[in-house]
């Protein structure tokens, strides 16, 4: 191996590109963490880089498993992939156990080993891109079955369904099931089937709205019809449902075309609940204002820009179908992150990749990099 | 990998990327609305959230005389706070502000060790201090500078001008009643604070300047108040009395030149006791001793006029037709009212004598015998057109009223006391109101010191206007009451209060206080001068003089000393034209 790279050094590829837009944005997002942080570190008594030290101690580790992997033949996964699937499935119900179980801002969503907190949703999305992508290939032509295209889809359920009912996270499941169907939405030949199921479930959620919205004039209203109501007006509902949404608006729109400079957010000031976390974005927003906001979406832009590349050359459908899983992955959570703060859609709980604190997210997510530079190592110059 | 299926799924992995870039861009597109379009909105929005408020006090209007003096003006204080977090070097700040504030160093350590948002160490500092802190530039250190009320002439018409309170507003005299003038609109410091409301220092702050209030001109002359002041004060000492009050109008439009009551009050320590009270032992106690010291006798007493009050009786008369100056009376020393039988001063009688005689001696059976020709309707009627039933509108706060039978119970003997001037009250400045009323051609004024109001630029804002009732006596009474006041003076029980080389009239009066014969006695005296055409007015009221208690013999000289020394003052400024 070593004499061959020696001889012909150019004939394999790494992706520098995607790798220093990752870096890129895992600097900016320590930066943007600190920024938004300190001032929460310091009131609850901690000094002020009590959060940047731990996201960067989860980014250090995550770089090294992220170039253990990369250098990792992705073939090997392949043959874990029935072990992915029901290994993802398995970690989901431990987060009832009394022992392992840790709660943070009233979910329980974690699990504790060893000093480390992990959340299963973050494994099963790792888990499902890697189990539908061997799936796919091994269904062959199978997939342009109705039969199979439908197979493809239900795999992926049981993991949902697992995960809004028991840690109760309606976005995790939104983004597994996202990616499942990306996955099959390239691995199928078919559009009308999509076209068909993105209107259809379009009609329905716009119906739904309708439906809440009149409803809200006559009766009581549960948790999630409430939170509607709070994105139709969020200004209306304040004091309660709608008011980190009216916070994240403030920022947002105090920020301006320029922002009011880095580190200068008032509203992290203890006014924004989960600055550093779900709602990092606004305080972007807030502080480097619609130039820094449109730059950061660039960089996600190209780092998908990235992934396309990758997946279009990668050596075989499984390499694809892995750089796809991932692709959607990191897409969906952007695009729902901002479509969250923006509200434009109603608020839940999705954190912005790369940027948002939170370890475990930061970790699983640069092991999904080092997966796709696996692949992107695979392609051969000459193929390009 | 067929090449088919290779095909297909390119293109599907760049339709993934467009339908991505897509949401991308329609996501930019939703955050150009929100941050361009909505922008203003959320700013505002957000500011209102992070902004605290903070008043600057604007600078209080000055009340300034008819000869530019400043009677009320503001002197510039400082209040030094500290702020914790941002203070470097403890030590020095303790030190230094111990030293310059003159207070002990634990005090201010205390202080400056207290975690809090801001810390007052001290407000009402001389601004010359607060300059010299400043000059120190300690970190955390904070010199604000604030407005207080000051008071140039101290004691000088002190229940006139009134004073502020704590948060600059008038408690009592010129001070409440111009209020609206003088308070000027608060600014506001707005500061960006955190969500538990703590300052953001980094953030600095906006002013919202504040406005400064109005300058009210008044007609006060500080000269004479200043004489009329050393008077009262001479014949309160060498009298004995309790109180000496002297008021000086102009009698043709009512604007008051002096009213003096003392004893006076420091103005810029209006809660100080004077010297010698005793420390009143609770809280009401001394409340009560603080509004005893504030009242202003010349408004807020009443009090029986005697004998002054007969120029009032006499208008009636000869305005009524009930008497000419010809008429003749005959005094015995008494008159029989009914079964009563009413004194004159003079056990022995005066005589035989007119009527202008008869007010030269100021005397009761003559006055008697015109109230009882008037008769009750009558001079009640007069009483009311005079204006007596009513207050005068002064521009000082608690006018007191008339205290007056009510009509149907004056009988004879009551009309007869009314006469006199005895069995009701009236106020200082009722009396000279209505004497000023009655000799000025029969136009009764409003008294009153506010002038003009002029804003900060020098702009007049308003030129204060008074009502006027005019013809309350015909012109030609008016002439004969100058007439019959002059000859008082020059002839009569007034002649002490005659000024060489001026023409003046007046009156003057002894009356015994309630309960009678308790020995407590008030004399005073009204005169105006020139007597054919009055341009000033005096009233000087002894309240409780020891020994010689005759108001033609101590309250008349008072007037003449302010005219020998006020007439010429006035003739050169020309003050009328």
């Amino acid at each position: 191996m070593a004499i061959r790279k020696k001889r012909n050094p150019s004939e394999n590829y790494f992706d520098y590109s995607l790798l220093f837009i990752v870096l890129f944005l895992l600097g900016f997002g320590l930066v943007m963490i600190y920024s938004t942080s300190s001032y929460e570190a310091n009131m609850q008594g901690h000094e002020s880089t009590f959060y940047l030290k731990r996201q960067v101690m989860a980014t250090v580790l995550g770089l090294a498993a992220m170039i253990v992997v990369a250098n990792i033949p992705y073939h090997i996964y392949e043959r874990f992939a029935a072990i992915a699937y029901l290994g993802s499935a398995a970690l989901i119900p431990m987060v009832l156990i009394p022992q392992l179980r840790y709660t943070a801002n009233g979910a329980t969503r974690w699990i504790r080993i060893g000093g480390m907190t992990l959340q299963p949703a973050e494994v099963a999305k790792l888990g499902i891109i890697i189990s539908l992508a061997s799936l796919v290939c091994k269904m062959g032509r199978a997939i342009r079955t109705t039969k199979g295209f439908f197979t493809v889809l239900a795999i992926p359920l049981p993991i949902c369904i697992m995960i809004r009912l028991i840690t109760n996270n309606m976005s995790s499941a939104i983004i597994v099931f996202g990616i499942a169907a990306l996955m099959l939405f390239v691995a199928s030949p078919e559009y009308k089937k999509f076209i068909i199921m993105g209107a259809g479930g379009m009609a329905a959620i716009a119906l739904l709205v309708f439906a809440i919205s009149q409803a809200s004039m006559t009766e009581g209203m549960g948790f999630r019809s409430e939170r509607i109501l709070a994105w139709l007006n969020p200004e209306a509902h304040s004091s309660d449902k709608g008011f980190q949404t009216v916070q994240a608006l403030y920022a947002i729109g105090s920020g301006g075309i320029l922002g009011k400079g880095l580190g200068r957010s008032v509203q992290k000031l203890g006014f924004l609940p989960e600055a550093q976390n779900d709602m990092i974005f606004s305080i972007i927003c807030e502080e480097l204002g619609l130039f820094g906001a449109i730059a950061i979406i660039l960089m996600f832009l190209l780092l998908i820009w990235r992934f396309m590349v990758i997946a279009s050359n990668a050596p075989d459908l499984f390499g694809a179908l892995l750089v796809v899983g991932v692709m959607g992955h990191i897409a969906i959570q952007v695009i729902l992150n901002i479509a969250v703060v923006t509200n434009t859609i109603p608020n839940t709980g999705i954190s912005l990749p790369f940027i948002s604190y939170g370890g475990s997210a930061v970790m699983f997510l640069l092991i999904e990099i080092g997966v796709v530079l696996s692949v992107a190592k695979g392609i051969r110059l000459k193929d390009i | 990998m067929s090449v088919k299926n290779r095909t297909y799924i390119r293109k599907k992995i760049v339709v993934s990327f467009f339908l991505c870039a897509a949401a991308f861009f329609l996501l930019a597109g939703r955050l150009v609305y929100l941050m361009v379009g909505c922008s203003e909105h959320y700013t505002e929005a957000a500011k209102d959230l992070h902004e605290r408020e903070r008043a600057i006090k604007a600078a209080r209007g000055r009340i300034i005389d008819s000869t530019g003096a400043v009677l009320a003006d503001n002197r510039t204080v400082c209040t030094i706070s500290v702020i914790h977090n941002q203070i470097t070097d403890p030590e020095t700040v303790v030190k230094v502000l111990a030293k310059e504030l003159e207070l002990s160093e634990e005090y201010v350590a205390k202080r400056v060790e207290k975690y809090s948002a801001i810390e007052r160490i001290k407000s009402n500092v001389d601004k010359s201090i607060g300059d010299k802190i400043r000059e120190y530039d300690l970190d955390g250190v904070k010199v604000d500078e604030d407005y207080k009320r000051y008071y140039p002439y101290d004691t000088l018409a002190s229940k006139v001008l009134g004073f502020t309170g704590g948060d600059n507003q008038g408690i009592i005299g010129l001070e409440v009643i111009y209020e609206e003038y003088l308070k000027g609109k608060e600014g506001t410091i707005l500061t960006m604070t955190d969500a538990k409301g703590v300052e953001i220092a980094e953030a600095g702050e906006e002013r919202i300047e504040p406005e400064s209030g109005n300058d009210v001109y008044v007609s006060l002359d500080i000269n004479i108040q200043s004489y009329a002041t050393q008077l009262a004060m001479q014949a309160m000492e060498t009298k004995q009395a309790d109180s000496v009050s002297i008021l000086v109008m102009n009698p043709k439009n009512g604007e008051i030149l002096a009213m003096v009551n003392v004893p006076e009050f420091n103005l810029n320590a209006p809660y100080t006791l004077p010297e010698g009270t005793p420390e009143p032992a609770t809280q009401e106690e001394k409340q009560n001793a603080l509004n005893q010291m504030w009242r202003n006798g010349c408004i807020n007493d009443t009090y029986e006029p005697g004998s002054t009050f007969k120029i009032i009786t006499a208008a009636a008369g000869l305005e009524s037709g009930a008497v000419t100056v010809n008429d003749r009376f005959s005094c015995p020393g008494y008159i029989m009212v009914e079964d009563r039988r009413i004194r004159c001063h003079k056990v022995g009688g005066h005589g035989a004598e007119d009527f202008v005689q008869g007010t030269m001696n100021s005397c009761n059976p003559v006055f008697i015998t015109v109230g009882m020709r008037i008769g009750v309707d009558s001079y009640y009627d007069y009483f009311k057109k005079f204006g007596l039933l009513t207050k005068t509108g002064i521009d000082l706060p608690g006018e007191a009223g008339t205290i007056m039978h009510k009509k149907e119970n004056i009988g004879a003997v009551e009309l007869a006391t009314i006469s006199f001037g005895q069995s009701f009250q009236i106020t200082p400045i009722q009396l000279a109101t209505t004497a000023s009323s009655i000799v000025n051609g029969g136009n009764r004024v409003t008294p009153h010191f506010g002038v003009k109001v002029v804003n900060s630029e020098g702009e007049t804002v308003e030129t204060l206007q008074y009502p006027v009732q005019k013809d309350i006596v015909s012109a030609e009474t008016s002439e004969t009451m100058r007439y019959i006041l002059e000859q008082v003076v020059e002839n009569g029980s007034g002649k002490n209060g005659y000024v060489e080389g001026y023409r003046v009239g007046g009156k003057t009066a002894t009356s015994q206080t309630l309960p009678r014969g308790s020995g407590r006695y008030i004399s005073s005296f009204l005169g105006f001068a020139p007597a054919d055409d009055p341009k000033v007015l005096a009233v000087a009221i002894i309240n409780n003089p020891q020994g010689v208690y005759y108001g033609g013999q101590i309250a008349a000289p008072i007037v003449r000393q302010l005219f020998e020394n006020i007439l010429p003052y006035l003739e050169g400024m020309d003050y009328n034209t």
